[in-house]
């Protein structure tokens, strides 16, 4: 036997052990390719997307190489701790520490050569139905399967040298011990069972303050709050896992009544010590599990966005233009044109926007006429309105004013033409997405708006009113195409800053739709496979420290088993130490992500209106259940070896 | 024990006990001795009832173990038997307290009785001062005491002790056997202990010796601790090589 089969051996030999760690490595592996072959992709021919789809792969495999090097190391160290015995074997053999070295570095590079390879393969056999995802998500074409040697040297350069980094960076976890040590392997009760009070009773008030504070925020303080809070809950999460968690353990052990009940004893004393020997990995699985659940919840509150866009945009193309616009007769029917070559049946309302100054506020309002408003409902399927002379309805200018505009009743005078009005009520939907003709809109009878004839104070006929054409397209979603060259024209007028010379202004929500639908749904995509990532990484730590401590465990269970433990009290003992080592940085996560949910619901109920809760609960619902069925798969294996003793 | 087997299945067949049978009445102190690979543990193993015999039968306090069912052995476990393992096997998370109380525990006594109990026993085998200790602070004497301690606060009906003495210097070892002996006559527990050590054998009442998993030979105690120990030596060089050998031991 060379040494190269030794090693070769010792690897294959303990495949078990190894096989978490194979499996959190070959799964990253396999994501990182996919997002590679996405991001050299030949096909994506639309600036934009390939804008999108590239800097998203990019940000998130920075992201997994990162995680991965530190989950890796972290592991490594956890393996290497638990073979000390051998190691001291070896050494007490006669092997030199060189020899050891090397010995762990071939190892280390054997495991990561299989699982690079294994995750390319699997990589390029999912790429197919990744490159379908993703074509769906970006409603494009077609996007083939390709080969091209970038994908697979990027994946292989980056994970080579994270392995190379691992395997001789962790050889120094067994220096400088020695040998006697590293065969007896140690026990650090005193370190253990030790606490500060004072920390404990920070850690708790730190994460109490956070919590709080993340509560009842505002939106004027939130910007301040999300720069002190998450170092602050971190730092109180630091200090709940060494100190609180351990102290309150410690009242626990106080009250005998309730400690040297049955096998409470037992299960109590060696959760203080589980979770104490493993707080710093506690504290990390907490951070990246927050980190994954916030990531995953914010991008399915912007995809809720997205559902709600048709509601906030109910008109499918809108183009508004200044009286004397030159452009104006040239844009519209080249918009006819369009929509009739793509064979979209359409209806068009053209509305004259006439503004005055209302008595009641003195700001300027615009107004709508009666038979302009009734066209569009009629078009739109929606309820028709009918107004006497002098009478006047509010048009909502947001989802908000709706509520907010309904028990409003004003009489007012629109001053330059002198017609009284009466407002009362508002219209029940919104017509126009929020703010494209401004806030202060009313509608009244046809007779009201032809007795408006004045100009508004300051400005010629031509300048207090303009024209706003409201296309319905039914099939509103295959619009993106419609007056791209008008987009243009606005866009770079936006960009160079000369918008408010331009004397028309366009709109499609159709193709911003499909924009904002794609980015959102691809950064989810994106997101969701990095959280997963992220939580299966999480799930390993807790596996390998169990297995870890598998062998002391196995000698306890042995003694207790033979002063008369039941199997069924087994079983319990078993499901009271690792409930609160699986659900406690669980839940302190879920709490985590609950509280900095309320904040960000602040900002975007500033922003848009949306609510967010209900996919919140989705999220957070589908992590616990992923977080149960890794539960019962782990205690399944960590009693049937127990039980093998 | 009657015409007990057990052979272990497996690559290699291997016969670790051969129709042993012995009794050990109620209140007796029993060593029993052996060389190497005799078969002790094994035999230890099946009265501890971890273990089943290929055949024959066990029958302790005239219950047989054989006939019960995996629940109701461990509550038999729990009851009936104290255990003292050469290594102690203290669990290193409890205090010298928490690892005496442990079997009061598990079988749900009263909080009361459990504190008095272990007051008593803290008091007997000078405890006291290391009740708050952990495994790891106290001497190896200390932690067989405690051990001792633990197999005896429920009061069992048998003391199973495996090489209780294996790891422990010469003073301790004879506070401990002191102990053992102690135990045995106030409270006339059966103390079945498995050992090499002739000197620990010669606190018993009756020490056996069994070789290659069969009945050897039995020898009783007399007045004397000294000639027992002379007389299991005695023995014991006889078990150790073939008759021939015998003499010239005596010479030397």
């Amino acid at each position: 036997m060379t040494f190269r089969q030794f090693a070769y051996r010792n690897v294959v030999r303990n495949r078990r052990i190894y096989a978490a760690f194979f499996m959190a490595s070959i799964f990253s592996v396999m994501v990182f390719f996919m997002y590679s072959m996405l991001m050299f992709h030949p096909k994506i021919d639309d600036e934009f997307l390939r804008e999108v789809a590239v800097s998203g792969m990019i940000v998130a495999e920075i992201i997994l190489y990162i995680f991965t090097l530190f989950f890796l190391f972290y592991s490594m160290s956890a393996f290497l701790q638990a073979r000390s015995k051998e190691f001291g074997l070896l050494l007490q053999l006669g092997m030199e520490k060189k020899q050891l070295n090397k010995l762990i570095f071939l190892e280390t590079m054997l495991i990561g050569a299989i699982s690079i390879a294994t995750g390319i393969i699997f990589g390029y056999a999912f790429s197919k139905f990744f490159f379908m995802i993703v074509r769906e998500l970006l409603q494009l074409e077609s996007l083939p399967l390709y080969i091209s040697w970038k994908p697979f040297a990027l994946t292989m350069g980056a994970f080579f040298s994270l392995f190379v980094i691992i395997a001789m960076t962790s050889v120094v976890f067994i220096r400088d011990q020695k040998i006697i040590e590293l065969i007896r392997g140690y026990w650090k009760n005193d370190e253990l069972q030790s606490y500060s009070k004072a920390k404990a009773v920070a850690g708790i008030a730190m994460l109490l303050f956070a919590y709080g504070a993340a509560a009842f925020t505002s939106i004027n303080v939130v910007k301040t709050l999300s720069i002190i809070l998450p170092p602050l809950a971190a730092l109180g999460t630091y200090f709940f896992f060494t100190h609180s968690v351990i102290f309150i353990l410690h009242q626990v052990r106080k009250r005998k009544s309730m400690y040297w009940h049955r096998f409470n004893l037992i299960a109590v004393s060696e959760v203080t010590v589980k979770l104490r020997e493993n707080a710093n990995m506690y504290f990390i699985v907490t951070i990246v599990s927050t980190v994954a659940f916030l990531s995953v919840g914010t991008l399915t509150s912007l995809s809720s966005y997205t559902g709600q866009f048709r509601e906030l945009n109910p008109l499918s193309l809108i183009y508004s233009s200044e009286i004397n616009n030159p452009y104006e007769s040239e844009h519209i029917s080249l918009m006819r044109n369009e929509l009739e070559e793509q064979g979209l049946s359409y209806t068009l309302v053209p509305f004259m926007i006439k503004q005055q100054t209302s008595s009641f506020s003195q700001y300027k309002v615009n107004i709508l006429r009666e038979s302009d408003v009734n066209s569009l409902a009629i078009a739109l399927g929606l309820p028709i309105i009918e107004l006497d002379s002098g009478d006047g309805m509010f048009i909502p200018y947001s989802e908000d004013s709706i509520k907010f505009l309904g028990n409003r009743n004003i009489q007012t005078v629109l001053e330059e033409s002198n017609v009284p009005v009466s407002i009362e009520g508002v219209y029940p939907q919104m017509l126009f997405p929020a703010m494209i003709i401004g806030s202060n809109i009313i509608v009244v009878s046809d007779e009201d708006y032809q007795l408006i004839s004045e100009p508004l104070e300051g400005r010629t006929m031509l300048t207090s009113s303009f024209k706003f054409f409201a296309f319905h397209v039914a099939e509103w979603e295959r619009t993106k195409s419609i007056g791209l060259e008008i987009e243009t024209q606005v866009t770079d007028a936006i960009y160079k800053e000369k918008y408010p010379d331009l004397p028309f202004y366009f709109e499609n929500p159709g193709l911003n739709y499909s924009i904002i639908r794609a980015t959102f749904s691809l950064l989810l995509f994106t997101g969701l496979m990095v959280a997963a990532v992220l939580l299966l990484a999480a799930g390993s730590f807790i596996y390998f420290k169990l297995y870890t401590g598998l062998e002391r465990d196995k000698l306890q269970f042995e003694v207790l088993k033979r002063m008369g433990l039941t199997d069924q009290e087994l079983v319990k003992i078993v499901n009271r130490q690792l409930i609160p080592q699986f659900f406690l940085p669980w839940g302190i996560a879920m709490l985590h992500s609950a509280f900095s949910f309320l904040s960000l619901q602040v900002i975007w109920s500033n922003l848009a209106e949306v609510s967010i809760l209900s996919e919140m609960i989705l999220v957070l619902v589908g992590f616990t259940l992923i977080q149960i069925v890794y539960y019962f798969l782990i205690r399944w294996r960590y009693i049937a070896h127990v039980r093998a003793s | 024990m009657d015409e007990v087997t057990k052979v272990y299945e497996g690559k290699v067949t291997h016969r670790a006990i051969n129709q042993l049978s012995f009794e050990v009445s109620k209140g007796e102190f029993v060593a029993v001795m052996g060389p190497s690979g005799s078969g002790k543990t094994t035999l230890l193993n099946l009265i501890s009832t971890i273990d089943s015999a290929t055949s024959g039968t066990i029958t302790i306090d005239g219950q047989n173990p054989e006939e019960m069912g995996k629940t109701e052995l461990a509550l038999f476990r729990r009851k009936q038997l104290g255990f003292v393992f050469q290594d102690f096997n203290l669990l290193q998370m409890l205090t010298v307290e928490e690892n005496l109380v442990l079997p009061l525990t598990l079988d749900g006594h009263k909080i009361n009785e459990m504190k008095k109990r272990v007051m008593d026993l803290a008091d007997k085998l000078d405890l006291k001062q290391i009740l708050e200790k952990r495994p790891n602070e106290i001497s190896g004497g200390q932690a067989q005491r405690t051990a001792i301690g633990r197999a005896l606060i429920h009061r069992p009906a048998i003391i199973l002790a495996d090489e209780p003495t294996g790891n422990l210097d010469s003073k301790a070892s004879r506070d401990v056997l002191e102990l053992l002996a102690k135990v045995n006559q106030e409270q006339k527990t059966t103390i079945l202990m498995v050992t090499h050590d002739p000197i620990a054998a010669s606190y018993c009442d009756r020490v056996v010796f069994i070789k290659d998993g069969a009945f050897f030979n039995e020898i009783y105690s007399d007045d004397r601790r000294q000639t027992f120990f002379q007389r299991i030596l005695n023995l014991l060089s006889l078990l150790g090589g073939n008759v021939n050998d015998l003499s010239t031991i005596r010479l030397s």
